[in-house]
């Protein structure tokens, strides 16, 4: 009898502390909310390098510098290629604007033609400017989508050290599914400042797509930033690493940086 | 026969007034700039561009330019954002071809010439101008670009800045444009952007020598058989304010929209040719001028979708034509509208694009070689592979009138980060009197490089 009831307390113990630690990890949902919650500022002004290297290993360098306002809840992002010179001066312009339903507006300046270009924003899933980061990525700014995608939060992992929720995602329908480019993906988020640490991607048809590697996040101006990302393309063994430079949250940015007539006539 | 008048070019009081105007505008800007710059920091920035390309033609079997051009930039930043940008530019063609010997360059006002060196070589200052950011207000004053209108490959509204025919249309616009001495401001009332600009710059086109390879030969007629034609000196403007260029361009994004409405009060930049019978009725004069006229235009897009919608308007007022008939001098007048109307549709590395182009004389006249409505259309079709390494991209332009046009297939590829390598086709197409058919022995195979530090 006596250990009958020995093994009942086990198990029940086994079982109470499984039922504790899942009431720990936070819903998936709610993690995605959280990444949206942190503090990045109203301006920012960086240097943005980005290096493309090919499977042959050639590696080809695109400095830029980017700059970014919150006006309210709508975010204007503008970049200027600096390097190399043969395209110095192209800039880009987005409206991010904070309904999900309506689409960016986008600007593309070309200096060989010094024309501005309007550029359909609706392909949210194309590569940005060769890089193997997509238009919606680069929106997101590590942060993840809240109305893509259904979360399942699989367990707690460190990632550098450092602890990170991981949740699956998977899009909400097949139309998502086929403008974010997506069937599949996984983020490691930190559990302090909720930023993603990692993520994994699969294509439409269920192949293993990209890897996402975060580091070098430390605080600037009190803000956590981030430095460094490295992503790999394993289907065309492409990479990508871009490089933040020189962020600053403290210089203004008047509202006159982010229109065309700004595009037009540089920083 | 032709004969042309030997003439000589001098700089003109009204070249050397304008110059000083210039110079001395710009001087007070740049000081004010210098003076803000003291308590303030000064960046320097310099790049340089080295373009190289050699063309083959088909026809004759021989090399059609062979040209290498330098592109040195400085860029002289303050910290209130305003800024001085010169751009200089070394042009080399090693076979004289495209523009032999030193070109007179009488289309050209004495402040804004090129310094040719032997046959072959050519500096230009391409541009130098002072950007004043002052808060409510933006000012450029000096030599620079000054870009209207939303099309590709066919100008409408691109008229402020005149444009170099060396190679006809083939040239990248941002090299065949001409800058011009101007000022233009911009300042914002209510969400609308205002833009004026003012050039008294009297720089017109640069069209080529009879026997030059892009020579447009569909422009002249041929005079009657038997009698000679006799080309005297261009009548160029000559009042610094009175005949300087003027125009507006009021532009704004509403619920989605782009637009803007333009004006511009300006010289044709194409002479009119006025034909007259010698007193001896044995030979055709032709005396060239420069007109005035007056345009009015709008720009308009929006994206649907994957797919934008652009347009451009522009309606000429008292457009000269040369007339099939000797009457008037050989002239005749009529308001001209041109339209255009273009879909640019992006899906991954594809790009579509589709331009319809119209022009309507809106008078029942008789012009030379044109037809009163006539419709161009133009297909861009790009996709760019390896991450954005290899670009290949194909451009088709047509007139549906006369069934003339060119293609011009390309493929240009980022060797490294600094070196981009060119391969390309222009090939003309259709009967030899026709704006685009009359180069079709200029069709040409060309290869280059673009390197840049």
């Amino acid at each position: 009898m006596k250990s009958i009831l020995l093994v009942l307390a086990v198990v029940f113990a086994v079982n109470s502390s499984s039922i504790f630690a899942q009431q720990k990890l936070m819903d998936g949902q709610r993690i995605a909310e959280k990444t949206h919650e942190r503090n990045e500022g109203v301006t920012l002004k960086r240097n943005l390098i980005m290096e493309l290297k090919d499977k042959r290993g050639k590696t080809r360098v695109r400095k830029t510098i980017a700059l970014r306002k919150y006006f309210g809840k709508e975010k204007r992002l503008l970049i200027f290629y600096e390097t190399p010179s043969s395209v110095k001066g192209t800039g880009f312009l987005t409206f991010d604007y904070p309904e999900a339903s309506k689409d960016d507006d986008q600007w593309l300046y070309l200096p060989a033609l010094r024309k501005t270009r309007r550029i359909s924003a609706a392909n949210r899933g194309d590569y940005f400017l060769g890089t193997d980061l997509t238009y919606e990525d680069i929106k997101l700014e590590t942060k993840i989508s809240k109305e893509d995608y259904n979360y399942t939060t699989i367990r707690i992992e460190k990632i550098d050290n450092h602890e990170c929720y991981l949740i699956e995602a998977t899009p909400k329908n097949i139309a998502t599914k086929k403008e974010l480019g997506y069937s599949k993906a996984k983020f490691w988020v930190d559990s302090k400042l909720w930023m993603i640490r990692k993520s994994e991607s699969w294509d439409i048809a269920g192949n293993s797509l990209k890897t996402v590697k975060i580091s070098d996040i430390r605080k600037v101006q009190n803000i956590w930033t981030i430095h460094h990302i490295l992503v790999t393309n394993h289907k065309t063994k492409h990479e990508t690493v871009f490089k933040f430079e020189n962020n600053d949250y403290q210089t203004e940015l008047s509202d006159d940086y982010f229109t065309e007539e700004a595009l037009v006539n540089g920083l | 026969m032709i004969i042309l008048q030997k003439r000589h070019w001098l700089m003109d009081y009204r070249d050397i007034y304008f110059s000083k105007l210039n110079a001395m505008c710009f001087l007070m800007l740049f000081t004010n700039g210098l003076l803000c710059a003291q308590n303030n920091k000064v960046k320097l920035e310099s790049s340089l561009v080295v373009a190289s390309e050699v063309s083959y033609e088909f026809k004759s079997d021989t090399f059609q330019k062979t040209e290498l051009i330098l592109k040195p930039e400085f860029v002289l930043k303050f910290k209130n954002r305003s800024k001085v940008v010169l751009k200089s530019q070394v042009y080399s063609e090693f076979q004289d071809n495209l523009e032999t010997g030193q070109p007179t360059e009488l289309m050209v006002s004495g402040f804004s010439k090129r310094i040719f060196i032997g046959d072959r070589t050519n500096l230009e200052l391409r541009e130098l101008y002072y950007y004043a950011n002052l808060k409510k207000i933006k000012v450029s004053i000096g030599k620079q670009q000054i870009v209207w209108g939303e099309t590709d490959g066919l100008k409408l509204l691109d008229v402020v800045n005149p444009q170099n025919f060396r190679e006809f249309i083939l040239d990248d616009f941002e090299d065949s444009r001409i800058p011009l001495w101007s000022l233009k401001t911009d300042f914002k009332i209510s969400d609308f952007n205002i833009q004026l600009v003012w050039i008294p710059d009297n720089t017109y086109h640069i069209t080529q020598d009879f026997n030059a390879p892009f020579f447009t030969k569909n422009m002249f007629k041929t005079p009657p058989e038997g009698m000679s034609m006799q080309v005297n000196q261009t009548k160029r403007s000559t009042k610094f304010v009175k005949d300087s260029d003027i125009g507006f361009k009021l532009s704004g994004f509403k619920k989605g929209w782009d637009f803007s409405l333009n004006y511009l009060y300006y010289y044709d930049d194409l002479p009119v040719f006025y034909s007259n019978f010698n007193d001896q009725a044995t030979a055709i004069e032709i005396s060239p001028a420069y007109e005035r006229q007056h345009l009015i235009g709008g720009t308009f897009n929006k994206v649907f979708g994957s797919t934008t919608f652009r347009g451009e308007l522009v309606y000429i007022f008292d457009q000269n034509f040369t007339s099939v008939k000797i009457i008037n001098q050989g002239i005749v007048q009529a308001d001209l509208y041109k339209s255009a109307f273009g879909l640019d549709v992006i899906k991954g590395e594809y790009i579509i694009s589709v331009q319809l182009f119209n022009e309507w004389v809106t008078k029942r006249i008789s012009p030379y070689n044109r037809d009163l409505f006539e419709t161009n259309g133009s297909l861009l079709a790009s996709k760019e592979f390896m991450n954005d390494n290899l670009k290949a991209e194909m451009l088709w332009v047509h007139s549906f009138n006369h069934n003339d046009g060119y293609v011009i297939p390309q493929l240009s590829y980022w060797l490294t980060t600094n070196t981009q390598l060119l391969l390309n086709s222009h090939i003309f197409y259709g009967e030899e009197n026709l704006l685009f058919g009359q180069f079709k022995n200029r069709s040409r195979v060309s290869m280059g490089f673009k390197w840049s530090i």
